[in-house]
């Protein structure tokens, strides 16, 4: 079911168990369908990649990670020899200076080539097998039969993915790092001051990944001008109100205006991206329609819903210039070089999961739909879906043998070899889902200096301290990271499958593995958030804060400890999460 | 060469911190910067000198002390003791209380008052061991009053002062000044420090409040409540409600400790409002001085804000102290790719 290289095994085992590996429960919360791995390999290639072959990164190489019991640990690998670290930072300087003093130059190009990779995989055709190849085989030069199309479009398809991770870390650890000095230069002068005040002295105002909702607002808006608000009933299915809105011209018209918002505003997910569950607003829009309904309903009761956008702005500035009033002469010119370069690399840093995660993965998972409804309609599989059940070089297999047999005319043994594997897997995730994984497994250190495991996922020293100490069973109290201050106690709604989060009611407290942005339009109905993993400088914790609702990330276990209906307190001041009762 | 004995406060400032202690000069510049202070009066230090040269307390002191050496705890107390009983039976110059008399009517009709001593030398933590400190609450009446001025005097050669003043090897005079000031019948009291006294933030306010007056957080006998509030946005940054055992209420003669009520214990005695006007009033004294203060403070029954005292930080935590550097060579240190010598 998974990479051989994926797994524990005899032979790594002393090396293995020497090491530190957490639980990447931020990426991957849920056990990892078999073709979902290529979101585990793509992008460790791409980060191990930049970080340890191009800059180089003195202390630090790539990530390892085995998966146990379908979820996935990781692991850093240090650079320990002293001569190795000085060789390396003569590349890193050079490289990461380089990047600095080009930035926002290589970010446009950057942008260009990650738009030609989603219009790549837009437009990849994903060939048919005819009965008789057309005559234009004879005429046309070069031109290729069936087969080696099919064989070709599924290895652009996945080599498209690759191309894409690769873009997708390219200035991923210079933007996190450069925040990163940021946020530690603040602390040092101001060490109480709270996390969110420095993400809201960088964080960019017209940023990409508002304006799905924006746009949303603005149509919510629009319905009612135009007065087909009524179709915006609670209950109704996008359907159903499509179905309303094109009996009379004005909601013609709304819809009009929809269609075009759609691109590229709905290649929103409905989570991370990284399975191939999440969907986009356009594959699935029941979310942004649910959002659509809050909004109208919100203007009609008198409520102001856009982003006070010139305040956000005028409260930045005023946050940055009050904290640097606070600093000593020697902190403040580098506090003002640090800002300006953390607002100049904030833009990437919020907007590749738009580019990368969201617009290019949708896309590309719908792309392997296609692939998989090849597989189906020749009897492979019984449904499209079914490809992720299988590993990338399985359905590579089952194609080689689906073409192979076309050519030949042979009867396959897919039909009857694949389609029971796909149903033992289904069986496997499902039992695997309820496994409780711990945080973490192996030689807890003693400090934590990977910079990227600090950096990316929150895992200090102190935190991994935090988690050592949480394992006892009887723990009621957890503690993480405060992310968005305030105390709200509420009912619990454990989330760690996206499709479970059409069940969040109104009031309750969502605990999930870690959030996603895209789930905005459901943070309007919960009281605060609770994540196992996750730093404050996500965009999510921002999110979090610009509702003004308590979050507190990276508790190590809270989607194990806390159960749906429990009643819990969480304290986003103090980062702390109490299970007040045990009854739901 | 009629020295000034008394002064209104609000007529005083940092340059009579000589002739009236610390604490009655900084209250006279806190009205100047239109801080909210309780009105009243000061006493001078040539008061008290006059007070000695009246009742000829001058050898009594000088033999007593004399004979007292620091590390010998009896002959100290026995100093104190009779130093206090010839104070205590000293009449108090005629000027000094006319004037006090004078000064206390203006304040209204048997207002009550706190009196306390204002220390020489701003020095707060010395003033503290010196066991000059002193202060009596809800005191009303003239003669009381003038009483009350008494004890602070005597609190000069109280043991621990006489102690400290002997390790010393202070051969000065002592002499103090004494604050007297319409009181506040505070619901809620304490003090705040405009920077983190832990981590030294200097973003940061951090106020302890109890119910009742002031003694209780200052004398320690409560946990106060403590909140930690930003400067910057006046949020909320950490909030440790405690139970509140016992408050200090006004009473015939004095404050007196009652326990506080069973469902007022566990409930946060200041509000988000109340802690936005503290923290902007503490951003301005602040401002003021041009230093981190200590500011002692009362909320009254009406809701008004009263600062009582304030005085400079004095041995904070430093956080980290940075080398001159640039944004860049910070940035290859987050990489662990700073340059090796």
């Amino acid at each position: 079911m998974y990479p051989y290289y994926a797994l524990f095994d005899e032979d790594r085992r002393e090396a293995d168990e020497k090491r530190f590996w957490f639980w990447n429960s931020m990426h991957f919360p849920v056990p990892m369908p078999a073709f979902d791995v290529q979101c585990i390999d793509s992008p460790y290639q791409a980060v191990g990649a930049w970080q340890n072959r191009v800059f180089a990164v003195p202390p630090a190489m790539g990530i390892d990670y085995r998966i146990i019991n379908g979820y996935v640990y990781i692991s850093g690998n240090p650079v320990t020899d002293p001569e190795k670290v000085a060789e390396r930072v003569d590349f890193f300087q050079r490289r990461a200076g380089y990047y600095y003093e080009n930035w926002p130059e290589l970010y446009e190009k950057w942008k260009d080539k990650v738009r030609e990779l989603i219009d790549e995989i837009t437009n990849l055709r994903v060939p048919d097998l005819p009965e008789y190849e057309p005559d234009e085989v004879m005429h046309e030069a070069g031109r290729n039969t069936a087969f080696v199309d099919v064989l070709d479009a599924y290895q652009r398809c996945l080599r498209l993915g690759d191309l894409m991770w690769q873009r997708h870390f390219e200035f991923l650890l210079l933007g996190y790092g450069t925040y990163s000095t940021f946020s530690d230069h603040c602390k040092a002068s101001l060490p109480d001051i709270p996390e969110q005040h420095i993400a809201q002295m960088v964080a960019g105002i017209d940023v990409l990944l508002f304006r799905p909702d924006a746009e949303l607002r603005r149509l919510a808006r629009r319905a009612i001008e135009d007065g087909v608000d009524g179709a915006f009933v609670e209950g109704r299915t996008p359907t159903e109100i499509d179905a309303e809105l094109s009996q009379s011209d004005a909601g013609r018209a709304w819809l009009e205006d929809l269609e075009q918002t759609k691109d590229p505003w709905f290649n929103m997910a409905t989570g991370d991206g990284l399975y191939h569950y999440y969907r986009s607003w356009l594959d699935d829009p029941s979310i942004p329609y649910a959002s659509l309904i809050g909004h109208i309903t919100a203007l009609k009761a008198g409520q102001q819903i856009d982003r006070p956008t010139e305040e956000i702005t005028a409260e930045r500035d005023r946050l940055a210039s009050e904290y640097r009033e606070l600093l000593s002469e020697e902190a403040k010119p580098p506090f003002d070089e640090l800002l300006a370069l953390s607002r100049m690399v904030f833009p990437y840093v919020e907007e590749h999961k738009f580019f990368c995660d969201y617009w290019f993965l949708t896309r590309w998972w719908n792309k392997l739909r296609e692939f998989g409804e090849l597989l189906a309609r020749n009897g492979f599989l019984e449904d499209s879906e079914d490809i992720f059940q299988l590993g990338r070089h399985e359905v590579m297999s089952a194609f080689d043998e689906l073409v192979l047999c076309w050519a030949t005319g042979g009867a396959p043994r897919g039909p009857s070899f694949w389609p029971p594997i796909v149903a033992r897997r289904k069986e496997l995730l499902a039992k695997l889902g309820d496994w409780s994984p711990p945080p973490a497994v192996g030689v807890a250190p003693e400090v934590v200096t990977d910079p990227m495991t600090i950096m990316l996922w929150g895992v200090t020293t102190h935190r991994v301290q935090e988690w050592a100490r949480q394992q006892d069973p009887a723990a009621t109290e957890l503690v993480g990271a405060p992310a968005s201050p305030g105390t709200v106690e509420g009912p619990a709604r454990v989330i760690r499958k996206i499709d479970e989060l059409a069940d969040v009611r109104e009031g309750e407290i969502l605990v999930t593995g870690s959030t996603s942005p895209a789930w905005a339009p459901i943070f309007s109905k919960i009281k605060a958030t609770v994540t196992d993993v996750g730093g404050v400088m996500s965009h999510a914790a921002i999110v979090c804060r610009e509702y003004g609702m308590p979050a507190v990330v990276g508790t190590g276990r809270a989607t194990s400890v806390i159960r749906t209906g429990q009643n819990i307190r969480v304290d986003g001041t103090a980062g702390t999460v109490s299970i007040v009762d045990g009854a739901g | 060469m009629a020295a000034e004995l008394t002064r209104p406060l609000a007529e005083l400032r940092s340059g009579d911190a000589a002739s009236y202690g610390g604490k009655s000069a900084t209250l006279g510049e806190l009205i100047a910067a239109e801080i909210p202070v309780p009105p009243g009066f000061a006493v001078s230090c040539e008061a008290f000198r006059l007070f000695v040269s009246e009742a000829g307390l001058g050898n009594v002191i000088a033999h007593a002390v004399g004979r007292a050496s620091s590390g010998d705890v009896d002959a100290v107390n026995r100093a104190s003791h009779s130093i206090s009983e010839a104070m205590h039976s000293a009449a108090m110059p005629e000027e000094v209380r006319e004037q006090i008399c004078s000064h206390y009517a203006a304040l209204g009709d048997d207002v009550p008052v706190a009196v306390r001593s204002s220390a020489l030398g701003e020095d707060s933590q010395e003033a503290t061991f010196a066991g000059q400190q002193e202060t009596y609450l809800w005191i009303r009446g003239a003669d009381h009053v003038c009483d009350a001025v008494r004890d602070c005097w005597v609190s000069l050669y109280s043991p621990p002062a006489i102690a400290y003043r002997a390790r010393l090897g202070s051969s000065d005079e002592p002499a103090m000044g004494v604050t007297v000031q319409e009181m506040v019948d505070a619901e809620v009291s304490g003090v705040m420090f405009t920077c983190n006294p832990l981590s030294g933030d200097p973003s940061m306010v951090a106020v302890n409040a109890s119910w009742g007056l002031g003694l209780a957080v200052v004398g320690g006998e409560v946990t106060p409540d403590d909140y930690l509030v930003s400067k910057v946005t006046r949020e909320l940054v950490r909030e440790n409600v405690s139970t509140k055992t016992v408050e200090y209420v006004p009473a015939e003669g004095g404050a007196v400790c009652v326990e506080v009520p069973e469902e007022r214990r566990s409930v946060a005695c200041l509000d988000a409002e109340a802690l936005a006007t503290l923290v902007e009033v503490g951003k301005r004294v602040e401002r003021y001085f041009g230093s981190r203060q200590d500011i002692e403070w009362a909320i009254d029954r009406g809701g008004d804000l009263f600062v009582v005292q304030s005085r400079p930080v004095t041995g904070l935590a430093k956080p980290e102290k940075q080398a001159a550097t640039s944004a860049m060579s910070l940035i290859m240190s987050t990489f662990g790719a700073e340059k090796k010598d």
